[in-house]
Order: structure tokens, then sequence, then C-alpha cells
């Protein structure tokens, strides 16, 4: 008779109890006459119930008093009412052209946001020196060439200077938005003024910016956290992927780079 | 829409130690777990309208805290040198990580879990200590479940050696395990 051979990966499955009655009958059959298999199997088991018992304690451990107060008024804060609640507009307003669903975002958010100072972003740019104008890094969501550049080329945690600018670009992650378009978190600040925490997608052949806060910043590097706050909502909002490997970003930039040449 | 939103805002408080465990494994230090969380909780309840009724209550939070993880990691990376040695030290939780070995020391198996590649780890914390599925999993960490079965198998094998928890020299050990 022929032995049937298990790999790893099924005979954890069968531990884990997420295996198909049959192959689950297969292996029980052969459990009885093979003991390495049955070895084989109890690793899968043990290491379950001891990576479970190990953080065990870690559970029973009383949640810090400030923790719980804090949960409790934020949701406090979120029942008491729309009173409260400001609204955090999308780059551009209605000036995006894209799906629906992305443009028209609106954010609840709680009053601790009140910080994360938002608007006249189309003018931001455009403020600075005369060859900014017109419309410096961006206009109406629209990329120029030396963002656009940096968001091809620079790799997530590095900081470049931004070609014939002196504004630092840092990039933060790289991801997929819900319709599978590739995003970039980055952030850019200038001497002069603070950071600009940002969100660019890939719309066709370009990069579009769907979503940027200015943090009133002390030109400190990075932004407050009452920003990252408005960025983080707005990523769960466009049901953002987690972030891309250093991998897994290498080639989908090298993918952009490909479409950018053409 | 908000009248159908309660759910999240009703769970939250309940669910704070599993997701306060989940954030120390992560992060490895207490300070910086409880600000992670209080940060996915906001998150959450910004983006109650978003939660759907049939997935998990708990694979949506450990969703938002593990990318909030994600994004802080990546942030600090780039923030790092240009931070004096006193934010550093809030920054990077040094005295926060020293706490979380001491308070582990005597349970080597925690200590093992902390020591898996980021990838294993964050699989076998979802799987085998909070009991997601595999698909739940896959959802959570935005990979394919295949993906997750062989980071899971060998986080596993891993922490069996690490340990000292038996396991069987098979020959599938090592060729199954360096295919993939």
């Amino acid at each position: 008779m022929n032995e049937e051979t298990f790999s790893d990966e099924i005979l954890m499955r069968f531990a884990d109890g997420e295996l198909d009655p049959d192959t689950v009958a297969r292996i029980e059959q052969a459990m009885e006459i093979d003991d390495r298999l049955v070895t084989r199997i109890a690793m899968f088991i043990e290491t379950r119930a001891q990576a479970q018992a190990a953080l065990k304690p870690l559970l029973d451990e009383p949640v810090p008093e400030k923790l719980v107060a804090a949960v409790e008024q934020m949701i406090e804060a979120k029942r008491a009412g729309e009173k409260t609640e400001a609204s955090v507009l999308p780059f551009g307003g209605g000036r995006i052209a894209g799906p629906p669903s992305r443009s028209q975002w609106m954010l609840p958010i709680a009053a601790s946001l009140a910080a994360a100072v938002v608007g006249g972003l189309a003018g931001y740019w455009a403020a600075g020196t005369n060859e900014r104008t017109p419309g410096g890094l961006w206009v109406a969501g629209v990329i120029r060439p030396a963002l656009a550049q940096a968001l091809a080329t620079v790799e997530s945690g590095k900081e470049i200077r931004l070609a014939g600018i002196s504004d630092r670009f840092r990039a933060i992650a790289t991801f997929r938005n819900d319709a599978q378009d590739l995003c970039r978190e980055f952030e850019v600040d200038s001497q002069d003024r603070s950071t600009v925490v940002s969100v660019a997608c890939r719309s066709g052949d370009e990069w579009r910016v769907s979503f940027a806060v200015v943090a009133p910043g002390d030109a400190g590097g990075y932004a407050p956290a009452s920003s990252t706050e408005a960025l983080d909502a707005y990523l769960s909002a466009i049901e953002a992927g987690a972030p891309m490997s250093a991998e897994e970003e290498g080639q989908a930039l090298d993918e952009v780079r490909r479409k950018d040449r053409k | 829409m908000p009248e159908k939103t309660d759910r999240v805002q009703d769970q939250l408080i309940a669910f704070l130690p599993n997701l306060r465990r989940f954030a120390i494994a992560l992060c490895r230090s207490r300070d910086m777990a409880d600000d992670l969380v209080q940060r996915a909780c906001e998150r959450a309840l910004a983006n109650e309208q978003r939660f759907e009724q049939r997935t998990r209550f708990d694979a949506w939070m450990f969703k938002i805290l593990r990318n909030l993880w994600i994004d802080d990691i990546r942030r600090r990376k780039v923030a790092g040198p240009q931070d004096d040695i006193d934010e550093r030290h809030d920054i990077a939780g040094i005295s926060g990580e020293r706490e979380m070995e001491a308070r582990l020391a005597l349970n080597s198996v925690a200590q093992a879990i902390g020591e898996l590649a980021g990838d294993q780890r964050d699989v076998l914390l979802l799987v085998c200590v909070e009991e997601l599925s595999y698909k739940e999993a896959a959802e959570v960490l935005a990979v394919p479940i295949g993906t997750v079965m062989s980071r899971l198998a060998r986080a596993r094998k891993n922490l069996a050696e690490a340990t000292g928890i038996s396991m069987a020299p098979t020959r599938s050990a090592v060729t199954k395990g360096a295919s993939k």
C-alpha cells in the first residue's frame, strides 16, 4: 500500500480544524499506523495551545483606567450627537474627477481633530514664491512633475528634496485602495511652512492627490498626531489595504515608472 | 446612518483587553500599546458606518490597529534620525521594551513569539492566540489565504524549535518550509 504523504500545511489545517472532511478522514486513517505523522500534528496542536497560554496573562491584565476613560469619553462624545462634529473636506472638493465614492467622503471627526488645519489647499503651494505659481505642486488634485517623480521613485521610509524646490518629501507607505488603485501616503514640508500629510493615488496614468491635511508645524520633521488622525480616518474610509512590503512596493513602483516612460 | 451604527460603540469597551494584548504583542511596549489602542478606537468610531455586520468585530479592530502600527513604524523610521535623544527615547519606547522583557522573562514562549519575524508573529497572534480563522486572518493582513497558511506553518515550526516543543525532524520540514 502506498503511504500517503501529507504536507506540513495540510497537517496544520488538520490541527486547526480548517480542512475538508475527506482529507480529515484520510489523515485520521493514516495516523493509526504512522506515529511520525501523529508527532507532526501534535507540534501544531501544541504550539497553538502554548502560544495561547503564554499570552493569556496579558489578557487578564487590567486595562489602565486612563485608557478605558479615554475610550469611554470618545464613545460618549460620539453618542452626544452630531453637534460637535467637524468635517474634513477632501482636497479640491468637487474638482477631483473620479468615482463619487471617493470624492464624496465625509468624516465625522471628534473635537480632538480641530487642531488639524484643513482647507485652502489649492492655494497652499501657490502662495509661495513665483516659480511655484501657478499652482505649485498640484492643482485640483493633479500633480506636478517633481512630485510625480518622487512618488514613482522614493521608497517608503526615505526622504528626498524635491527637484527644483527645496521642500522635503517623505514617502510613508504604499498601499491599494478599495478600487485597487495604487496609492502612496507621503508628507511634504517646506522650510517656511508646515507639513502637508497627503495621499495620492494612481488614476489612469497619473497621480492624483486625494487627501491632504496641512499640519501646523514647527518644521520639526513630522506631522503632529491630530493630522494623522484625520489621515487614519481617511485611510479607513477608502478601505486602504495594509502597507505593502518593500518588495511589493518596488514592483508596483517599477510598473508605474514603466507606464510613465511610455 | 447613525441609527444602525451602535454596534461598534457597544462592543469597544469589552474588547479593550484583547485589543490591548494584540497591541502589546505587536509593539512590545505597554505605553505604545495603550496609545495605539486609543487611536484604533478613535478610528473605529469615526468609521463605524463602515463596519459590516457580517465581518467579525474583533478582526475588524485588529486590522485597524495593525495598519496604524505599520504606519507608525514607517513614520518613525523616517522621523528617527531627525529627533533628539529625548524624543527618540519616547518614540522608540526603549523603557517600554525593557519593561516588557522583564515582565515576560519567565515566559519563554512569549519571548519566542516576540522574536519571530513580524509576518509570522502577526499571523500566529491572530490565528492561534485570538482564534481567527485563516480566512479572517487573511482579511486582516490583506494577504492571500495561502500566504497565511505558509507563514503560520513556519511560525509554528520556529516557535517549536525555539521553545523545544517536540517535533519530528521530518524531511518535509526542510523542503516544504524552504519552498515557500
